[in-house]
C-alpha cells in the first residue's frame, strides 16, 4: 500500500472543504457605502460704491435662467450686501433703477464665475456717466495669526485718497473707483486714516489675527467716511483632523465577530460530513465483501 | 504521515491467538479488533475527527462570541426643551467679527440643552474635548458663535456606559434651528445647513474649521463604526449650520 495517498487523501478532503467554505464566505454581502454628496457653494456680495448713482435694484441670475435667484431691492450708494451662500456656478449680476420692472433692459450687467469657498464682491463703482460693475475676488485666509486689509476708493469728492494704518500705507494716492490688494498687517485695533486733497477722516478698526477686511472710503456729504467691512474670519489655530468624542457606550458591537468561528463551524461539519459518508460508502464495501467470503 | 504503518497491526493477531484456538473463531475474534485498530489509521476518520473538532470548537466560539455581545442601554425618546426665551440677536452681526462668548447651546429638536464650556488644541494639535460626556464646549480658538467665521462646538456621542450630549446630533436635518446663548444675554439662531459624516482619516480639516465670511457654526460629534481595538469612533459626524436672518 502506498503510505502517502491517505494523507494525501485527508489534505485533498480538507482543500475541497476550505474552498466550498471560502465560496459561501465570499458570498457575503459588502459593506454598506453612504458617500455624503454635498453641493459645493461659493459666497457673493453685491456693493453700490457709485456715489452719483441713485439706488438700483440687484439681480442675480444663474446663467440661462431668466427667473432671479436673488433680488435686492433699492440698494443706496455705500451700501455692501452680506455675503449670500450661492451653488458653483456662472451668475449674471444685472443692475436696474430702484423700481423699474424686472423684464426691462438693465442699466449694466456682468458675468461672474462663483469657485466652492471662494468669496466674490460685485460692485458698481465709478461715476454715474461711466458706471461700470467690478467682480473682486476676495480673500478668506491670511496668513498666520494676520489680518490682511484692502481699500476700495469709492469717494468722488475726493479723486485721490491715501489711506494709512498708523505709519503704514495700505493704500497712496488710490483713485476714485479703484481697488488696491490686500496687505498684511499686524492683528490688533488699528488707527486708520483716509485723506484726501482737503478732507480726510479717521476710525479705529479692530482687526483681530486671522480676519481679513475691506475698508471702502466713503463720501458723506461734506466730508469723508470710513466703512470697515470683514470680508472673512478663521480659527487662530486649525485643530488637526476632527475629535475624539466617544467612547462607546452606545454602540452596540460583538464581543469578537461571529464570522470565523461560524465559518470554523461550516468547515468542521463539512469535513465531517464528507469524511463519513466516505466511512458509510467503505463500510459498505466490506460488508460486500465479507458476505462473498463467507 | 505513518498513520497506517504505525505498530498495532501486527500485534492484533498475536492477541487474537491467545484467546482463540480453532481457526473460525480466530476470524471471529479478528474482525473487530482490527476494524477498532485500523480505524485510527483510516484517512476518512481522521478527517472526520478533525472535522468534529473544528465544528464543536466553531460552536464553542460562536457561543462565547454571542455571550459577549455589548447591547447598549435603550434610551428613552427626546426630552422636550423649549426654544430659549429673550430677544433673539437682531440685527445679526454679520459684519462684525465681534459677538460676546457663548454660554448655552440649546438645540430643541434634539432635545439638547447645555451650558458651553471652553475648549483649546491638545498636545498633539488636535481639538480637546469636553472632560464629561454630558456638556459641550466651544473652541476658544475659533470664531465666537454668531460673530463672522466658522464656530466650532464639541460634544460627546456617548460614554463608556450610556449616551452623550450629542447623541443624536446625526438626527438633525436641515432647517433645524440651534440657539447659542451669549454672555450679554443675547441670542444667536443658527439653521442647519447639512450634515455630514466624515471618516476621521479622511476629516476635511479646513472645510469644517477654516476660514468663512458669513457666521456659521460647526457641531462636532463621533459617530460611525466603534473600534474596539482602539477605543475609538472611526468617523466625526458634522453639523454645519448658518446664522438665521
Amino acid at each position: 500500500m502506498n503510505h502517502q495517498a491517505p494523507v494525501r487523501r485527508v489534505l485533498r478532503l480538507l482543500g475541497a472543504c476550505a474552498l466550498l467554505t471560502g465560496w459561501l464566505a465570499a458570498a457575503a454581502p459588502a459593506a454598506l457605502a453612504s458617500p455624503a454628496t454635498h453641493q459645493a457653494t461659493g459666497y457673493l456680495r453685491l456693493a453700490h460704491l457709485s456715489p452719483n448713482t441713485p439706488p438700483v435694484d440687484v439681480y442675480l441670475y444663474s446663467v440661462g435662467n431668466s427667473n432671479a435667484m436673488v433680488v435686492v431691492h433699492h440698494v443706496a450708494y455705500g451700501t455692501v450686501s452680506t455675503y449670500q451662500t450661492v451653488p458653483v456656478g456662472d451668475y449674471t449680476v444685472a443692475m436696474r433703477g430702484a423700481g423699474k420692472p424686472s423684464s426691462s433692459p438693465p442699466v449694466l450687467s456682468t458675468t461672474v464665475k462663483i469657485q466652492a469657498g471662494h468669496a466674490y464682491t460685485v460692485a458698481g463703482v465709478g461715476p454715474a456717466a461711466g458706471l461700470r460693475l467690478a467682480v473682486l475676488n476676495d480673500t478668506l485666509t491670511t496668513p498666520k495669526g494676520r489680518s490682511l486689509v484692502r481699500v476700495i476708493q469709492a469717494s468722488l469728492k475726493e479723486k485721490k485718497v491715501t489711506v494709512m494704518d498708523g505709519s503704514k500705507a495700505l493704500a497712496s494716492n488710490l483713485a476714485f473707483g479703484s481697488v488696491t490688494s490686500y496687505v498684511s498687517v499686524a492683528p490688533g485695533t488699528a488707527d486708520i486714516k483716509a485723506a484726501g486733497g482737503t478732507m480726510s477722516t479717521s476710525k479705529s478698526v479692530g482687526l483681530p489675527a486671522d480676519t481679513t477686511h475691506t475698508i471702502v472710503v466713503l463720501d458723506d456729504p461734506g466730508h469723508l467716511t470710513i466703512d470697515p467691512l470683514t470680508d472673512a474670519a478663521g480659527s487662530n489655530l486649525l485643530p488637526s483632523g476632527g475629535a475624539a468624542t466617544g467612547f462607546g457606550g452606545m454602540a452596540p458591537r460583538p464581543g469578537s465577530s461571529p464570522l470565523p468561528w461560524a465559518a470554523a463551524t461550516a468547515f468542521g461539519a463539512l469535513v465531517a460530513v464528507a469524511a463519513a459518508t466516505r466511512l458509510r460508502g467503505r463500510r459498505r464495501s466490506w460488508k460486500a465483501r465479507g458476505s462473498h467470503a463467507r | 504521515m505513518g498513520l497506517t504503518s504505525r505498530g498495532p497491526r501486527p500485534s492484533g493477531p498475536r492477541l487474537a491467538d491467545a484467546g482463540a484456538g480453532t481457526a473460525p473463531a480466530r476470524r471471529k475474534h479478528r474482525r473487530p479488533h482490527l476494524s477498532l485498530l485500523a480505524l485510527v489509521g483510516r484517512p476518512a476518520v481522521v478527517a472526520a475527527g478533525i472535522g468534529l473538532v473544528l465544528a464543536g470548537s466553531g460552536v464553542a466560539g460562536l457561543l462565547m462570541a454571542s455571550h459577549r455581545d455589548y447591547t447598549p442601554p435603550r434610551v428613552g425618546p427626546v426630552k422636550p426643551v423649549l426654544a430659549p426665551a429673550g430677544r433673539p440677536q437682531t440685527p445679526v452681526p454679520q459684519t462684525s467679527a465681534h459677538a460676546s462668548a457663548p454660554v448655552s447651546l440649546t438645540i430643541p429638536s434634539i432635545g439638547v440643552r447645555s451650558r458651553l464650556i471652553r475648549l483649546g488644541i491638545t498636545k498633539s494639535g488636535a481639538l480637546q474635548v469636553p472632560a464629561t460626556t454630558t456638556v459641550a464646549g466651544w473652541y476658544t480658538g475659533s470664531p465666537r458663535p454668531g460673530a463672522i467665521g466658522s464656530s466650532v462646538i464639541v460634544g460627546h456621542v456617548d460614554s463608556f456606559t450610556g449616551p452623550g450630549i450629542f447623541y443624536r446630533l446625526h438626527l438633525l436635518h436641515p432647517r433645524n434651528l440651534i440657539y447659542v446663548r451669549q454672555k450679554d444675554g443675547r441670542l444667536a439662531v443658527f439653521r442647519v445647513s447639512s450634515v455630514h459624516q466624515y471618516t476621521k482619516r479622511g476629516f476635511p480639516t479646513v472645510k469644517v474649521y477654516g476660514p468663512a465670511p458669513t457666521p456659521q457654526l460647526r457641531l462636532i460629534t463621533c459617530g460611525g463604526t466603534f473600534d474596539v481595538q482602539t477605543g475609538h469612533y472611526l468617523s466625526n459626524i458634522v453639523v454645519y449650520a448658518t446664522i438665521a436672518s
